[in-house]
């Protein structure tokens, strides 16, 4: 199986602190941020590696996986760093990370799942940053192929997958034909959440993203990383999205402690006017 | 030049630390302080990794990597406070054995890089060192009477009590019968960088230990409140954690600095490394100090996480040359204009 594995450099959420806003509010200042991969397309990208091997023998592939990402050069370290996890070629679409929105994504993924002809696009359901829950949804539209989102479990069949949806008040399992496209949630990294045809049912997974060993480390360096220009995939470069002003949260106000439950409810009621 | 690690070591430092923090929890540090063995299980770990054929050249069946790339995972070593004895079996005997290139390192250092044993070394006259009870086996360093090893055999050694009790120190019960591995000028050479590496080994230990419990006193400065305020918005704090922060600033670029010329073979490597374990060793004992007097009263009980830390710092800040000594010998080699090894 092939699986193209989109996935987004976000800014270190443990570092969130350090995001700062351009003085004219036009855009958010990237300055100094520490970058790192979007965690849910982390996690597509171990799917997408238990997907591609079988689980008794992980360092014999079975498949091929390429990751994807969009922005400037520096984003390579993304990329090598998947690589290094496993992945076995990546492209950088060039571009910058300001100039981009979910729609000019999906058409440009489009243009590239045309020429790599992937079995499945396989990728986190959004990023932490933005929160826009978009691309997989466009992308399958354009494809025009089956989609599943939110996935939590992933089962391999013949020219199929069996996906696992966690929804209110159970799970819904999915029989999608490939070609498609998947996204995944956070417990697609359970231990017993994906099996390829090569893995056999018993078989348990490590919790969560496998670790990159240093010697992959070293060899990530000699794995092929494309660079492929964004108007080359999507000559049409133009954003559905118009941002208008970026501005932080407001400084949250201290809290108040009260004696009982009867202030309590006076505030709730006179102050806050809720109740 | 580019003074900067790469992206490969930048990667190298998170996949060991992604990896410590799963299996070298402060409730495993301190476990580690009741047990007179190493984990198997967290060796492993790190032999997954590859981290003990780190400084092993690739001829010998390890990844080949520099004194550079080692010190980015030792720094990482010290900020989990790992009881596992990564310093001594990785960064000094492995290539100690590969770089004696004879017949009889050669089954030892295959079983290291493998990740089945540990090693220990002592240097000249000592009979006590950091994992001897517990390693298969054993370097003794000496520059005039040449390189010897042996492996201990049960009884051989026992174990020692340390400040820091996850350390694991141990002591030869009896002189043992000593191997003969190298001797004459070889023997000395392969002894000075065997010293080298262990000083500059200890120095990035302590940078990340220094960072650890500052990180661990800042958190704590933001949550403890005194006179209705956070402590750490009173000046007497933040002067204590800034001057913290700005020793380790300072000692990390000098260990940096000392690892690049160890792995050049550079003239001055020796004082660099020298220098990178005298400013490690102040500012993490420092740190620790700092942080002790933030933490205020709990930073003193056991049941604290941060004296697993603070021990371990005392330790390594002792062990391979202390502040004062590493200080003299600094101003030996600039003195005597002998950059050569001492």
């Amino acid at each position: 199986m092939k699986i193209l594995v989109p996935l987004k450099r976000v800014a270190d959420p443990d570092n969130a602190n350090k995001i700062k806003i351009a003085p004219d509010g036009a855009k958010i200042d990237t300055t100094g941020l520490e970058w790192k991969p979007n965690p849910f397309d982390e996690y597509a990208v171990e799917a997408a590696l238990r997907l591609t091997e079988n689980g008794a023998t992980p360092k014999v592939r079975g498949g091929e996986v390429v990751v994807v990402t969009f922005g400037p050069k520096e984003a390579d370290t993304t990329l090598r760093q998947m690589l290094a996890t496993g992945a076995d070629r990546a492209v950088r679409v060039d571009t910058t990370d300001d100039a981009l929105d979910g729609s000019l994504v999906a058409r440009a993924l489009k243009a590239l799942v045309e020429r790599e002809k992937p079995d499945l696009v396989l990728m986190g359901k959004q990023a932490v940053d933005g929160d826009s829950n978009q691309v997989g949804q466009i992308l399958a539209e354009l494809l025009g192929w089956p989609m599943a989102t939110f996935a939590a479990t992933l089962q391999e069949e013949a020219g199929a997958l069996l996906v696992g949806r966690e929804v209110d008040g159970g799970v819904i399992t999915l029989r999608v034909k490939l070609p498609a496209v998947v996204t995944v949630d956070l417990r697609i990294v359970a231990p017993t959440s994906v099996y390829s045809l090569a893995t056999a049912r018993t078989h348990k997974y490590a919790d969560g993203v496998r670790f990159s060993a240093l010697p992959a480390i070293m060899a990530a360096k000699k794995k092929p990383l494309i660079e492929v220009p964004l108007a080359e995939l999507s000559p049409d470069t133009s954003l559905r999205i118009a941002y208008s002003k970026f501005e932080p949260p407001p400084v949250r106000k201290a809290g108040v402690k009260v004696p009982d439950v009867a202030v309590l409810v006076d505030k709730l009621v006179n102050e806050a006017k809720v109740l | 030049m580019r003074f900067a690690l790469s992206d490969e070591q930048r990667l190298l430092a998170k996949s060991v630390a992604d990896v410590l923090r799963k299996h070298a929890t402060p409730a495993d540090v301190r476990a580690a302080w009741s047990s007179d063995v190493g984990s198997a299980e967290r060796w492993a770990q790190l032999a997954d990794l590859g981290v003990p054929a780190m400084l092993v050249p690739e001829q010998h069946g390890g990844l080949g990597l520099s004194e550079l790339d080692m010190v980015v995972v030792l720094e990482q070593v010290g900020r989990f406070a790992l009881p596992e004895p990564v310093l001594e079996t990785a960064m000094i005997v492995a290539p100690l054995l590969a770089a004696s290139s004879t017949p009889e390192a050669a089954a030892p250092l295959a079983r290291i890089v493998a990740g089945e044993i540990t090693a220990a070394v002592l240097f000249d006259d000592a009979r006590v060192a950091a994992n001897l009870h517990g390693a298969s086996v054993v370097v003794l360093a000496r520059a005039t009477e040449g390189v010897q090893w042996f492996e201990p055999a049960a009884g051989a050694t026992k174990a020692r009590r340390s400040v820091d009790g996850a350390r694991r120190l141990g002591e030869l019960c009896a002189p043992p019968t000593w191997a003969p591995m190298v001797t004459g000028d070889r023997a000395a050479e392969l002894t000075a960088r065997a010293r080298d590496r262990a000083a500059l080994g200890a120095a990035a230990e302590l940078v990340g230990l220094g960072r650890a419990m500052l990180d661990m006193a800042v958190d704590y400065a933001k949550v403890r409140e005194q006179f209705g305020k956070p402590i750490g918005s009173f000046q007497a704090v933040k002067h204590h954690l800034a001057s913290a922060h700005v020793a380790l600033e300072l000692a990390r670029p000098a260990v940096l600095y000392a690892a690049q010329r160890t792995s050049e073979r550079a003239a001055d490597a020796s004082r660099a490394c020298s220098l990178a374990k005298a400013v490690a060793s102040d500012a993490a004992t420092g740190a620790a100090r700092a942080s002790l007097q933030c933490h205020g009263a709990i930073g003193y009980s056991f049941e604290h996480d941060l004296h697993l830390w603070m021990k371990r710092t005392w330790a390594l800040a002792r062990a391979h040359g202390d502040a004062a000594t590493q200080r003299a010998r600094v101003a030996a080699l600039i003195l005597d204009h002998n950059e050569g090894r001492s």
